[in-house]
Formats: structure tokens, sequence, C-alpha cells
């Protein structure tokens, strides 16, 4: 497009001057301007923002483009497409995260455990092999009807 | 005997990477010292200014063909060619590019050889059963 280098995002600014005019490249207050440490993995000067998903933000408002949430020239997070609506959602729950997670854990490593040593130490009533009637079903399992079958007998007397 | 206040609602929540802390809870919500609503008026200064430039383009007579966010010109020019410049070779990237780059290769190459080479072990020895046709390996 014809927007000129310097409204471009650039390297990491080193002296305040920099950061003065970053921000104002980005539309930003200069003390809310915080760009990514410079650890060399390619942020450059781009402003850090809280990592909040557009869920967060005021539905209720009238907003540039409403389904993103999102004003015409407010700077966007670094992970605008993953916090969209459609994805990732930080919104706040109603009981804490640690709770939540505490609460699942117990229940699944229970669970796993209680299940993992029914199939180490199986319980259950004694059971025999099945007893069939008709001498075992000497003509349904295709036994000559001429011939005497075999006598089978399940009980005692 | 004195003993400390109970620790607030925002430290018994705790918000983490993947909520964030209720309003209700956070204390700057209730903050109304004046550095705060100046700083206020100024973010209201920026956002009045900007829906006014987009307000003026978007109810224009003769519209512009497109309306273009500037904001978003610079995110996508950011993730995308502003990366290779503002690189730098560190520690920490040469360790996680070793990790994410050579890291699966060694372990998808030693998984591998050692499952053949027990393969070809129980070939040899006779254990595997083979079938005479077969049109994977």
């Amino acid at each position: 497009s014809e927007m000129s280098k310097d409204m471009m995002p650039g390297p990491y600014p080193r002296t305040p001057e920099e950061r003065a005019a970053a921000a104002k490249k980005y539309n930003m207050r200069v003390e809310d301007y915080q760009p990514y440490p410079d650890d060399g993995l390619g942020y450059g000067d781009y402003p850090m923002l809280p990592n909040k998903s557009q869920y967060e933000r005021d539905p209720w408002y009238q907003w540039d483009q409403p389904d993103m949430r999102h004003n015409w020239g407010e700077p966007m997070h670094w992970d605008f497409d993953m916090y969209i609506r459609n994805r990732v959602d930080t919104s706040p729950t109603v009981v804490p995260w640690h709770t939540m997670s505490k609460h699942f854990l117990l229940f699944l490593s229970i669970m796993l455990i209680m299940f993992g040593l029914g199939e180490i130490y199986p319980s259950y009533r004694p059971v025999g092999p099945k007893q069939y009637p008709f001498n075992d079903l000497y003509l349904e399992r295709g036994g000559d009807p001429n011939k005497k079958p075999p006598a089978v007998i399940h009980y005692e007397i | 005997m004195a003993w400390a206040p109970p620790p607030s609602a925002a430290k018994l929540y705790r918000p983490n990477r993947f909520v964030s802390l209720p309003a209700e809870l956070d204390p700057a919500t209730y903050d109304t010292s004046p550095e705060k609503l100046r700083a206020e008026a100024e973010r209201l200064a920026i956002r009045s200014r900007l829906k006014r430039q987009y307000l003026l383009q978007l109810n224009d007579p003769n519209p512009p063909a497109i309306i273009e966010n500037p904001a978003l010109i610079r995110w996508a020019y950011a993730k995308s060619q502003n990366v290779y410049p503002t690189f730098r070779p560190t520690p920490k990237t040469s360790f996680l590019g070793a990790v994410y780059g050579l890291g699966p290769l060694l372990f998808w190459i030693f998984v591998l050889k050692t499952d053949r080479d027990r393969k070809e072990k129980r070939i040899q020895e006779g254990k595997l059963k083979r079938s005479p046709l077969s049109v994977f390996f």
C-alpha cells in the first residue's frame, strides 16, 4: 500500500524519542506503549497489549467492526487472530481456574486409579460354564436325528 | 495478637494465562485518582480522533473503494515482513531453533531406526510371520 516506511513497524526502539514516535505511530499513549522485550525473537517495536480475548470487550459499545469488537486504527494484539470470538476466550470464569483444574484432575485421577485397580484385581461372583438343555443342543448343532445322542446330565440328585 | 489481613479476592482468584481477573475484583476499577481520569481522557481523545477519521471516510458521498485500516496493515507487516529484520541470534533463539528444528528430526530418526532394527532382528531370528503377498513393505 502507499503507507510510508516510517508508518510501518520497525526495529526495537532504544531511545525515548524512538519510543514516543513508535507510540504515536501505533495510535497509543506514550505511557501505555510497551514493546515486547528485546529478545531477538522478531517482535521489533510492536506493542505488547494485555492478553485479553475479544470476548471481554463491551458487547454493547458501537464498535466499527462489531463482529471483531475492534475499532478502526486501534492497535491489534500480536495474537489477534487467536483472540477472536470464534477461538480462544479469556473471559473471567465464575469459579477460579485453579479450583476448576484441581477438581477436574482429582476426579480424573481417582476414576483412572479405580479403573486400573479393577483391571488388576477383578472381583465378581463365582461363575461356571453355561449349561445347555436337550443334551447340549444336540439336534440344533447338527446332530443326526436318527442316532441316539450322547446323554449329558448337568445335575446330581 | 494481630493477624495479617486476609488475602484479597483478587489474590484468591489467581488470574493466569487462560482467564483474566474480573473487573469487579480489580482495584483499578475503583481508582478515581486524577491521573487515571487524565489517562482515560487522553485515550478517549485518541479514540474519538480515529473514529472521526473512519466515519468521515465511511459516510463520504464519493467513498474510496476500500477504507484500509492502517492498524491491520501494520499488524500483517509486523507478523510477516518485520520478523526477519528484527531477528537476532541469541542463546535463547539458538536453543529454541535447535529444539524446534532439529528435535523432531532426530527424534523420528531414532524411533524409526530402532523400530526397523528390531523388526530386522526378529526376521533374522525367524520370529516374524511374513505373508508372501503384501502391497505394504
